[in-house]
């Protein structure tokens, strides 16, 4: 093996799975057991309804030609990432080009879409995209030649001491991985503890854990716990109230006597 | 006689010392967990968790076992770019190669491996980042390899410049950033000195209406501030009874201008 067949590979091992999980997310509609992905449908039904355009065919007809383009694009890099454990390099080029080159159209549709739709973000996203695409093919065309890139894989003494060293780190990543998790899984299903921080008010920090199920089991939970108070009003502590990074969300109750 | 920096050997080194440093601090991150004093990181357990619960599956384990192997791979990457690192320190530019490129390799099979997730947990956002480093990885490698270690470009000024004309040049340069930057810090701490109250301080709450409100926060202000500004309200007014708190939305903000602003809207007390 040398250091241009492993990188290639792995440049067409990326961009194989990329469109392939591309085609599985729109062939896999809304939210599945096993299966999130991104809902593109009512992302394009919503696009084209901000144009005038209500009707679902629209987006039905431009979801289904963008996912024929991705379609076609994993072939395409399906076909090169084969020629290339062929060892035929020659064609792996070819098909890589063509990938590459239908890629590059896809997100150049999807930048003149996003001016049109007025998505700022996106056009930078897809922007980035396109250009990481052009940047993976000449990186693709400038590994180095095979005879100046043979790896070794014989076991050498720097090498055991890598072994030994990444084994122990990894250990130690593990161990206080699954002690983190042990200590802090309670926290994606218990209520928080609320905090009376002016008469009245009480103030929720709810842990990066924590989602509906535990905003539930608070509130009912502060609600027991106070039988002689009224829940007048919830507020959701802005993202400007919080610590940055530090705190994920803030609950603000604020009640009164029954 | 002056030592000459080879561009190419910093550039080398910067490579190699970016990517190790890179992978330690992600290790530190996953083995240090949550927020501390000192280190706030990102709680990739909590992270992790959601991603899994969302796609039906529930058992810590599962994410304990997907954080496990992405912090393995970032372990062998950092130990690969570590010993590049050093081999490169040592004059062994072959083995500095040979270990980058495993370095490179496991650090583009770990953002394989989270682009994955990204499709499959519906993260857009996360998959262009993810994206970006994986390309920037590659990239930095090629660049490593083409920076000959024996290059001819140096830091040091041309030989063909007179004496004096670069030790004149670094006398002016060096003398514009210390004004720089005395200009800069005196407009910081001046900054500090005004305005660090505003973390805690409470916020007036100015009337625009009949039982509305207004509180413009400033950009310090934080949840004790709006605590403070809470309880100063209703000592204020005493007679009158919160009934609902409108934070303004970003398009209704001016710009970058706003920061924070919340109307209360109260009810005269029974």
């Amino acid at each position: 093996m040398t250091e241009r067949a492993i990188l290639r590979s792995a440049i067409l091992i990326f961009w194989t799975l990329f469109w392939g999980l591309s085609v599985v997310d729109k062939v896999i509609p809304d939210v599945q057991f096993l299966w999130v992905g991104k809902d593109f449908f009512a992302l394009f039904i919503k696009f084209f309804a901000s144009l005038g355009l209500k009707d679902p065919l629209f987006a039905t007809f431009a979801l289904a030609g963008v996912s024929g383009l991705e379609a076609i694009n994993f072939a395409l890099y399906l076909t090169a990432l084969l020629s290339l454990r062929k060892g035929v390099e020659a064609l792996t080029d070819a098909w890589f080009f063509r990938a590459i080159l239908s890629s590059v159209v896809l997100f150049s549709l999807f930048s003149i879409a996003d001016q049109v739709f007025g998505d700022r973000f996106q056009l930078l996203e897809h922007g980035l995209f396109w250009l990481v695409l052009i940047a993976s093919w000449i990186a693709f065309k400038q590994t180095p030649s095979d005879e100046s890139s043979p790896v070794s894989w014989s076991p050498t003494s720097a090498g055991r001491r890598v072994l030994i060293a990444g084994g122990i780190l990894t250990a130690l990543t593990a161990g206080s991985i699954w002690n983190f998790s042990e200590a802090t899984f309670a926290k994606a299903s218990e209520p928080v503890t609320g905090e009376e921080v002016v008469e009245g008010v009480y103030k929720f920090d709810f842990p990066f854990l924590a989602d509906k199920r535990v905003w539930e089991a608070t509130v009912n939970t502060f609600m027991a716990d106070h039988p002689g108070l009224k829940v007048r009003y919830i507020y959701t502590g802005p993202s400007e109230l919080n610590t940055k990074k530090k705190t994920h969300l803030l609950l603000y109750v604020f009640t009164e006597a029954q | 006689m002056s030592k000459r920096l080879s561009t190419s050997v910093l550039i080398r080194y910067a490579i190699l010392a970016y990517w190790t440093l890179f992978w330690l601090f992600n290790l530190i991150d996953k083995v240090v967990g949550g927020a501390h004093f000192l280190w706030v990181g990102r709680d990739r357990f909590a992270q992790f968790q959601k991603y899994f619960d969302s796609v039906g599956l529930d058992s810590p384990h599962v994410a304990n076992a997907a954080l496990a192997f992405a912090g393995a791979l970032e372990a062998f990457a950092f130990v690969c770019f570590a010993t590049a690192l050093g081999a490169e320190w040592k004059g062994h530019h072959g083995s500095a190669r040979r270990w980058s490129f495993f370095g490179t390799l496991l650090t583009l099979g770990t953002f394989t491996f989270f682009s994955i997730g990204d499709h499959w947990f519906g993260d857009r956002f996360e998959l262009l980042e993810h994206t970006l480093f994986w390309f920037i990885s590659l990239a930095s490698w090629l660049i490593f390899i083409r920076m000959k270690p024996g290059g001819n470009g140096t830091i040091a000024a041309s030989s063909t410049t007179p004496a004096s004309a670069p030790e004149m040049r670094f006398g002016m340069t060096g003398a514009i950033a210390a004004i720089l930057v005395a200009v800069t810090a005196t407009a910081i701490f001046r900054h500090n000195a005004s305005d660090f109250p505003l973390r805690t301080a409470a916020v007036e709450a100015e009337a625009v209406g009949d039982h509305l409100y207004k509180v413009a926060f400033p950009f310090l202000g934080g949840s004790t501030v709006f605590e403070n500004t809470l309880a100063e309200f209703k000592t204020a007014h005493p007679e009158e009874a919160i009934q609902h708190i409108y934070t303004v939305p970003n398009p209704l903000r001016l710009k970058k201008a706003d920061a924070l602003v919340f109307y209360i809207i109260t009810e005269d007390k029974p």
